[in-house]
Formats: C-alpha cells, sequence, structure tokens
C-alpha cells in the first residue's frame, strides 16, 4: 500500500487506539472528518484538548471538575456528614443518576491489587481518612461502594480496619438480587450473598 | 430389576482435525460402546474427544496445541447429547490457535469456561490413574476437585475465586514491600478464608460420603480383604462448621506470619491439603505395589461413579481407556459386571474384542463394538 498523506495516516492511527475502535472503524472516521467542516473539527479537538487542559481534579473528593472543589463538594444543599466511597469517576455518575444518593463522594482512582503492583499508597486511601479526621466538618457515615470483586473487597476491609478508631459509622452497600430479573437466572454465587444479606419484612 | 435411573447420553459425535482425526462421525449406543482397533489409530482420541467436550480439556495431553492435528490451526468437537432434565441438546467446542477454545450449547456460546463443567458429568479411567495414588499431594486434590466440581457449581466457583486470592496474597508476600504486607495481609488473610472455608467443608462433606463408596468398590474389585481408607489432612481438624474452619485459618495464618514473610508464599490453605490413602492402615504411596496402586486407583474411579449415582441427576458418561489389557481375568470379569450393571453410558477402547467375548454381549440393542482402522476409518460390527 503507498501512503499519499502521512497526516491522514496519523490521525488513523491515533483513533485505531482509542477503546472498542478497530482500524476499520479509524479509517472511516477519519475520512469522515476530512470532509466535515472546519469549524466543526476545530470544536471537536478543542473537546478533546480541553479535556487534558481544563479537566482537573476536585481536592476534596477527587471526583472530575472543571473548578476544584467540584459542584456536589461545594453544594450546600448536600450532607456533609455522609461520603460515599467509590473507586472510579464512571461510579460516581451511574449512582448520582439515581438521584438517591444526596451526601458526598470520594473516589479513590482504582482498588488495591499486589498482582497490578498497586498498594494502598497508589490509591487516595490516606486522603480519605484526612477527611475523617477534619475537625470542622464531622463525617458521621462511610457507605463503602466498591465493586463485590476480591480487590473491591481487600479494600474495602482495609479501609475499615483504618477507619474503625474514628467515631464513624461504616457501612457498605446491599449486594443481592438485580431488579427485574427472577430468581432462577441467578448465579449461586450472587444468591448465596443475596440470603446471607436478607433484612427483616 | 434395576432402579429406574435418568441417563446423559451422547446420541453421536463429530470430530474436524482433532488430534489425527481429519473428519470423523460416529453414533453411538446407549448401553456400552467398545472400540478397538490397532495401536495407534486413534481409539483414544476418539474418547479423549468425548472427555474435551464434557471438561474442556484433554485427559492424555495438558496443551491445546498437542491436541490439533498436525499442520492444522484449528478443531472442532460437535455432539448431540439427551439427558433426562432438558430436551436434546448440541455441545460443541470450537478451539483456535491464536483464539483458544470456545464452547457452544446448541449453537449459543458459553461465558465460561467453568460454566461448561458439569453439564456432561463424565468419569475417565486410564492408565495414568496410578498417578492418584502414586505421585504427589497435588494429583489427589485434582482428582478430588475435579470429582466435586463436575457436582457442584459453588465448588468450582469457589476454587476458582480462591486461586485468584491466592496469586494476589503471594504477589503481596513477594513485593518486598514490607510496610505494605503489615498493612494489607490481613485483607487478604479475609478474603480467603470465605472460599477456604467452603472449600474446606466440601471436601469433607464429600469424603465421608466417598468413603463407603470406596470400601465396596475395592471389596469387589479385589478378592483379598484388604480394607481401603483415607485421611484427609487439612490446616485443622476436618469438620463441615464453615465458621470454626474460617476462625482456625485465621489464627494459622497469624502463626505463620513470619513464616510465610519469609518464603513469600501463602503456607495455610486447602491449595495444600493432603490426601493420605492406606490400605489395612498401611500408606499406599509408601508401601503399595504396582498392583495395589492399579486396583486402588480402578476402585477410586468406580467409586467416583458411584457416588455419582447417589446424588447426580443423571448417570454420568463413563470412559474407559486402555485399561482392560493389564487386568487378570478374574478382574476383568468383576469390571464387565459392574459395566453390565451400569445404567449410564459407557466407553471402551481396547486392542481386541477377545477379553471380552461371553462377558459383554454386543449384540443387544443397547451396545455395540466398533472398530477403528488407519485413516481413521470406524465401522460398526454390532447386529
Amino acid at each position: 500500500m503507498q501512503i499519499t498523506s502521512e497526516t491522514l495516516e496519523r490521525a488513523i492511527e491515533e483513533l485505531a487506539k482509542l477503546p472498542g475502535m478497530g482500524r476499520k472503524t479509524a479509517q472511516r472516521l477519519a475520512m469522515h472528518l476530512l470532509k466535515r467542516e472546519k469549524a466543526e473539527v476545530h470544536r471537536l479537538a478543542d473537546a478533546i484538548k480541553d479535556l487534558k487542559e481544563k479537566i482537573l481534579y476536585c481536592e476534596s473528593c477527587f471526583n472530575v471538575t472543571d473548578h476544584s472543589p467540584c459542584s456536589i463538594c461545594r453544594s450546600p444543599k448536600r450532607d456533609q456528614s455522609v461520603i460515599c466511597v467509590v473507586e472510579d469517576t464512571r461510579d460516581v455518575y451511574v449512582i448520582e443518576k439515581t438521584g438517591e444518593f444526596r451526601g458526598m463522594y470520594h473516589v479513590l482512582g482504582g482498588v488495591i491489587s499486589p498482582l497490578d503492583s498497586i498498594g494502598p499508597d497508589d490509591v487516595r486511601i490516606k486522603e480519605l481518612v484526612s477527611r475523617v479526621n477534619k475537625q470542622d466538618a464531622p463525617v458521621q457515615e462511610i457507605i463503602l461502594a466498591l465493586n463485590p470483586d476480591a480487590e473491591g473487597e481487600a479494600t474495602s476491609f482495609y479501609i475499615n480496619k483504618l477507619l474503625k478508631p474514628f467515631d464513624v459509622r461504616i457501612t457498605r452497600i446491599a449486594h443481592g438480587i438485580p431488579m427485574g430479573t427472577e430468581l432462577e437466572f441467578i448465579d449461586e454465587a450472587t444468591l448465596s450473598r443475596a440470603f446471607n444479606g436478607r433484612n427483616t419484612f | 430389576m434395576s432402579l429406574y435411573f435418568l441417563v446423559m447420553i451422547i446420541s453421536n459425535i463429530s470430530l474436524k482435525n482433532f488430534r489425527n482425526h481429519t473428519d470423523t462421525h460416529v453414533s453411538f449406543k446407549d448401553g456400552i460402546n467398545l472400540i478397538t482397533g490397532p495401536n495407534g489409530v486413534g481409539k483414544t482420541n476418539l474418547v479423549d474427544a468425548i472427555h474435551y467436550l464434557c471438561m474442556s480439556k484433554s485427559f492424555v495431553t495438558a496443551s491445546d496445541s498437542y491436541v490439533v492435528k498436525q499442520g492444522e490451526s484449528s478443531f472442532e468437537i460437535h455432539a448431540n447429547i439427551a439427558g433426562s432434565l432438558r430436551q436434546p441438546f448440541n455441545l460443541s467446542c470450537i478451539w483456535n490457535r491464536g483464539e483458544g477454545k470456545k464452547f457452544f450449547v446448541n449453537d449459543s456460546p458459553l461465558d465460561k469456561l467453568s460454566d461448561l463443567i458439569g453439564t456432561v458429568p463424565v468419569v475417565v479411567l486410564c492408565p495414568e490413574d496410578k498417578k492418584i495414588t502414586n505421585e504427589g499431594p497435588a494429583e489427589r486434590r485434582a482428582f478430588l476437585d475435579a470429582m466435586i466440581s463436575q457436582y457442584s457449581k459453588n465448588y468450582l466457583a469457589d476454587l476458582i475465586d480462591y486461586r485468584k486470592i491466592l496469586r494476589q496474597r503471594n504477589s503481596l508476600l513477594s513485593s518486598g514491600n514490607t510496610r505494605n504486607i503489615f498493612a494489607m495481609i490481613e485483607a487478604w488473610d479475609h478474603q480467603l478464608a470465605g472460599p477456604t472455608a467452603r472449600i474446606v467443608a466440601k471436601r469433607h462433606r464429600v469424603l465421608l460420603d466417598f468413603a463407603t463408596h470406596l470400601e465396596d468398590n475395592y471389596a469387589q474389585i479385589s478378592n483379598i480383604r484388604l480394607k481401603p481408607t483415607f485421611e484427609y489432612k487439612t490446616f485443622c481438624e476436618p469438620t463441615d462448621e464453615e465458621e470454626a474452619i474460617k476462625s482456625a485459618f485465621l489464627k494459622k495464618l497469624e502463626e505463620n506470619r513470619e513464616k510465610e514473610m519469609e518464603r513469600q508464599l501463602t503456607l495455610v490453605g486447602p491449595h495444600r491439603d493432603e490426601l493420605v490413602f492406606l490400605l489395612d492402615g498401611m500408606e499406599i504411596r509408601k508401601f503399595g505395589s504396582q498392583g495395589q496402586h492399579r486396583l486402588f486407583a480402578l476402585a477410586l474411579k468406580m467409586s467416583q461413579l458411584t457416588w455419582y449415582y447417589d446424588i447426580m441427576d443423571d448417570l454420568p458418561i463413563f470412559l474407559l481407556d486402555d485399561v482392560f489389557g493389564d487386568l487378570d481375568p478374574q478382574k476383568i470379569q468383576v469390571l464387565t459386571n459392574f459395566l453390565n450393571n451400569h445404567d449410564g453410558q459407557t466407553f471402551i477402547t481396547s486392542a481386541n474384542i477377545s477379553p471380552f467375548n461371553g462377558l459383554i454381549d454386543f449384540n443387544s440393542d443397547k451396545n455395540q463394538s466398533l472398530s477403528v482402522s488407519a485413516g481413521p476409518e470406524i465401522s460398526g460390527s454390532s447386529n
């Protein structure tokens, strides 16, 4: 194959690195962009650039934001005394969509996994402890909302151990049966968990 | 006057590029299917294909790259299977170099390989079985784990979880970061404790039932009155009280903390369990003769089968690869008797039909004798 434009080739290569993108799709996108209005393409390019230049991590909860502290941390309507601990920014989005939770967040930015060389210092656990330790705004409850796999559980266990000495209630979200499914389709592990976590009717 | 049993039956199988089979189609009978032929024509490969389809691996070779026919880049196995719990279904396996293996039930792919195990339960008897009593504890754990996993999906899930957490914990212990180890080790201890308790409790419960099966089957196959027993050795007194196992495990980990830090390895847990087999109180691994190892292995596999009778909905498929050549006429008679009384489907490979003359009726509707010749060509010789 003879390449007639290194520039086009470079764009295809960069696009092809994106998740879920194959070389064919990258080619189609690059060709598409080539045909669009200049202003439109610039808007896209700026939006991508701004991701790295304008987005910050909130100094308090480490969620992504344009202004630190983030709008959740600044909001007077939210309950400052409850902090929900999540692995990733993605999880904040999901929980916010429920509209159910009106407290604060703390984004760890990962979970502990020795196989991937991620130790307690590589995620924002120290920062969580200092939030709890702050005297001016007392935290009453920490909700652990990490994934129920071995790494998430080990991380929850460790956080629980660290926060035990403080006068704070530590809870975790329930694990069990998803809404709208029938019992017969639930795998055994989930069902046993749901049984262990049953509550009074 | 046999009881009414529910049975798993492989009606037919097709192989493409599986070992020496380029394109083989065979139909099977519900009872005993004898496969005869000269050495090296592909008899074992045919029953190995059945094993592969049931257990997602060969019982002959550990590596899939030896399973695919030389010079080919993919293999396929397709089978039609009838059981009592569900409508007849087809089960397929497709392996590609690079992509690996994928299993399909009625053409829809299984998400995890572990979903396959137990779908078509199978018991295999082969010359390598001697390893179970002859070699190290890993062989005995592998036997026990394969036996329980086909019956209990929960057990298999716990084993998979356990191994994953064990890798994390070992990785932490060998990280060299002492501060991290002290901070985190307890969290991993507790992660490990759940599956540990369930695995040990399950092994204990299963082995309690298994003991009587082993005694009965060993008595049948060997006419010498030696009593086979075993001891299940784990880090605590075996029990089925999961909470008790959990606290014993956590205590043992505490006690071994320094040693584990030094060795950078998890030294306590079901991955180090031992199953000691004894004949009249003497450890067979140390004192058993070749013949005793062979008989003991035979009794173990017969017991796996009879234990499955008690607990499974469908009778499993029984594969006997090349075991009759080694047995004396009395043992052959006992084993063929056992097979005639077994209501499930059976596959036997043998160099020739003569050991079975007068013992198994291959003219009955339930049984058949197939012969494999170079090619491989398969032809029926029953009816």
